[in-house]
């Protein structure tokens, strides 16, 4: 019996396994079957990216015309195929339609593909032809400037609140007066003339101690604001989104930005750095974009101002008018009195751009994060530890000057050294 | 009835000035405010290229005449010789193919060089060329990103691989297709140093060979 078993258990194992391969090759067959299409078919997106794509966009005149139609424009194969071989031979050849080509886009030689074979070629030629149209329906899904405007602002709520509690207590206030009135009328007390209530004492006090706490709260906070200018967001010349450059497309501040790095002033950048993507990249297709007030912007229009600003024209590729400056509308603004240098905060104190500015990377209208204030500046000095080298020598080597910080390390009277420790809150350190 | 009215007459004027308090909420802010001492605030001198044209040519009809540029030609103290070679005009490639002459002058570069390099690059570059000298930055991301043309695979491309130093000098310094010039943002010595770096990472992607010496040479 057993045995029996054994045996029954042995045979199955060795049907499962038999089967496994069947299927398994079966599989392997299929797998092969399907992928190795699949892979004919990405071989034109592969092909046409590695060989052709750093001067040609189907739908787009780069270096090279937008290709998409080429066949229509080409009829005969042949020659179109040894135009994508040689192009050099073809024109030698007296080809007209190549050489009107050839001269419209500024005698720019177009590279030599001898090692392309003919399926290859119509692999690239089928994939630029199947390249999807730029349709007009290309925008995202329309959010609406709903999404933006529906902020929880607690101060409405909280003023409600306050409100109906003052009605509620001087509804008491006048029920106990007039419930004491009715009270002593009925036990004979002589009642006093009902005075009105802007003449009540108690209401006059009530109220002058109001405006006072409520007007000198204002005042205050008006005499310190004076020059202060958080939150301000103005509007621009062009609707330069920093959520589309340094957020979605993950450019690096220090591109547009790089004084920052090595001077004092983090600079606008010229237009020529503009124009160091702006003269391939000139229209946008990303998310809808909308202003403070929820007006939508039309991204292409912004990039066609700056067009209008570098005399640049999009068709040609070429600079046909002369250049103009654009008037940026600076936001952070610190008064003369104050010396402030980027170079020597990032670099050398190695403080992000976002401790600063905020959350730059969402933000589509640039806004004044930070205060500004001397107390805001004075209390990041104080908190901020330096990055004062240890023993090992890791940190900067500038501050092994500080002996008397060194020693209080070592012996333990110091567990980290500020910004003040050195001097940060010396008023000749930022008022010279 | 009566009583309640006279009560409710009491109360409005506190309403009115609650919503009026309540009312002063936060909108966004189109102006700077005000300045305490603007005399302290606003700088008298003219900061460099603070000024618009327009501001040039009040002060020049008021007899000033000042340059807040350098003059054209000027070389900072200490940066490395500029390259000699002009840009081709449209439609000509001789000064390109002749760049190819040109060596680099950085022949070594240290750690900290090496660090500051690579900095440059990811800074400047690895937004097209890729953070891996891929050719596939986060403009191009393999033909869905903005940027409609394929920057060059700086590693992986045997046509940049064996490109002569001098030339990719030129292509950074006055652009080539699509690239626009760099002139403005690297100085000569952070191009050289920039190649030096995309020469070195070609170098160490090659297969094997040379690993034994591994000190970064180029």
């Amino acid at each position: 019996m057993i045995f029996h078993i054994y045996t029954l258990i042995v045979y199955m194992h060795h049907y499962r396994l038999s089967a496994f391969r069947i299927s398994s090759i079966f599989l392997f067959t299929a797998f092969f079957l399907f992928f190795g299409n699949f892979s004919m078919a990405q071989d034109g997106k592969a092909l046409f990216q590695s060989d052709c794509a750093s001067c040609h966009n189907p739908i787009k005149q780069v270096t090279g015309p937008a290709l998409k139609g080429v066949t229509a424009r080409v009829p005969d194969q042949k020659l179109l195929h040894a135009w994508i071989r040689n192009n050099a031979a073809v024109l030698a050849s007296g080809n007209k339609y190549f050489n009107d080509l050839y001269i419209q886009f500024g005698k720019t030689p177009m590279n030599t593909f001898p090692q392309l074979t003919d399926p290859e070629i119509d692999a690239i030629l089928k994939y630029i032809e199947t390249y999807p149209e730029p349709g007009p329906g290309a925008k995202g899904p329309n959010n609406g400037p709903s999404s933006q405007v529906e902020e929880s602002d607690n101060s409405l709520l909280y003023g409600i609140l306050t409100l109906i509690l003052a009605v509620i207590m001087l509804v008491l206030l006048q029920v106990n007066s007039n419930l004491k009135k009715l009270s002593d009328d009925k036990s004979g007390v002589p009642s006093s003339e009902p005075i009105p209530f802007y003449r009540n004492k108690v209401y006059i006090t009530f109220l002058v101690l109001v405006l006072f706490v409520v007007g000198g709260y204002y005042v205050v906070q008006a005499a310190i604001g004076l020059g202060r200018q958080q939150n301000y967001q103005p509007e621009q010349p062009i609707f330069f989104s920093h959520k589309v450059h340094p957020g979605t497309n993950q450019i690096s501040c220090l591109y547009c930005h790089g004084g920052a790095w090595d001077s004092k002033m983090a600079g606008v950048p010229s237009l020529n750095v503009c124009m160091n993507c702006h003269a391939a990249i000139n229209d946008y297709k990303g998310e809808p974009l909308y202003r403070e007030n929820g007006k939508e912007v039309d991204g292409t229009g912004e990039i066609q101002k700056l067009y209008s600003y570098t005399g640049y024209d999009p068709k040609s590729g070429k600079y046909t008018e002369p250049g103009k400056q654009i008037v940026w509308i600076k936001i952070h603004n610190l008064p003369d009195h104050v010396y402030f240098n980027h170079s020597q905060h990032i670099r050398a104190g190695k403080v992000q751009c976002q401790t600063c500015h905020g959350n730059i990377t969402q933000m589509n209208e640039v806004k004044q994060f930070a205060e500004l204030s001397m107390g805001w500046c004075i209390n990041c000095h104080r908190t901020t530890k330096i990055n004062f080298p240890d023993s090992a020598g890791n940190g900067n080597k500038f501050y092994s000057i500080y002996e008397r910080f060194h020693q209080n390390l070592a012996t333990g009277a110091m567990d980290s050294v500020t910004v003040e420790n050195i001097g940060g809150t010396e008023c000749q350190k930022c008022h010279y | 009835m009566n009583v309640a009215m006279q009560i409710l007459k009491k109360i409005i004027p506190f309403c009115l000035f609650g919503v009026l308090l309540v009312s002063c909420s936060d909108e966004v802010r189109r102006d700077t405010g005000r300045i305490y001492m603007p005399d302290m605030a606003y700088s008298r001198a003219f900061e460099t290229y603070a000024m618009t044209p327009e501001e040039k040519d009040a002060l020049l009809k008021k007899g000033i005449h000042f340059s807040n540029t350098p003059v054209a030609g000027t070389m900072k103290r200490g940066v490395l010789f500029p390259f000699d070679i002009p840009q081709d005009a449209a439609g000509d490639t001789a000064n390109y193919v002749a760049s190819k002459a040109v060596k680099n002058p950085i022949a070594f570069m240290d750690t900290a060089q090496i660090v500051e390099a690579q900095r440059l690059y990811l800074v400047n570059c690895g937004i097209c060329h890729g953070t891996k000298l891929d050719g596939n930055g986060p403009l191009y991301r393999g033909g869905d990103g903005p940027f409609p043309a394929k920057p060059a695979t700086l590693v992986g491309d045997k046509k940049y691989e064996t490109m002569p130093e001098g030339q990719m000098y030129y292509s950074v310094t006055y652009g080539k297709n699509k690239m626009g010039s760099y002139a403005s943002q690297l100085n000569t010595q952070q191009r050289w140093m920039v190649i030096a770096y995309i020469k070195a990472k070609q170098e160490a992607s090659k297969p094997v060979a040379a690993t034994a010496d591994s000190t970064i040479k180029k």
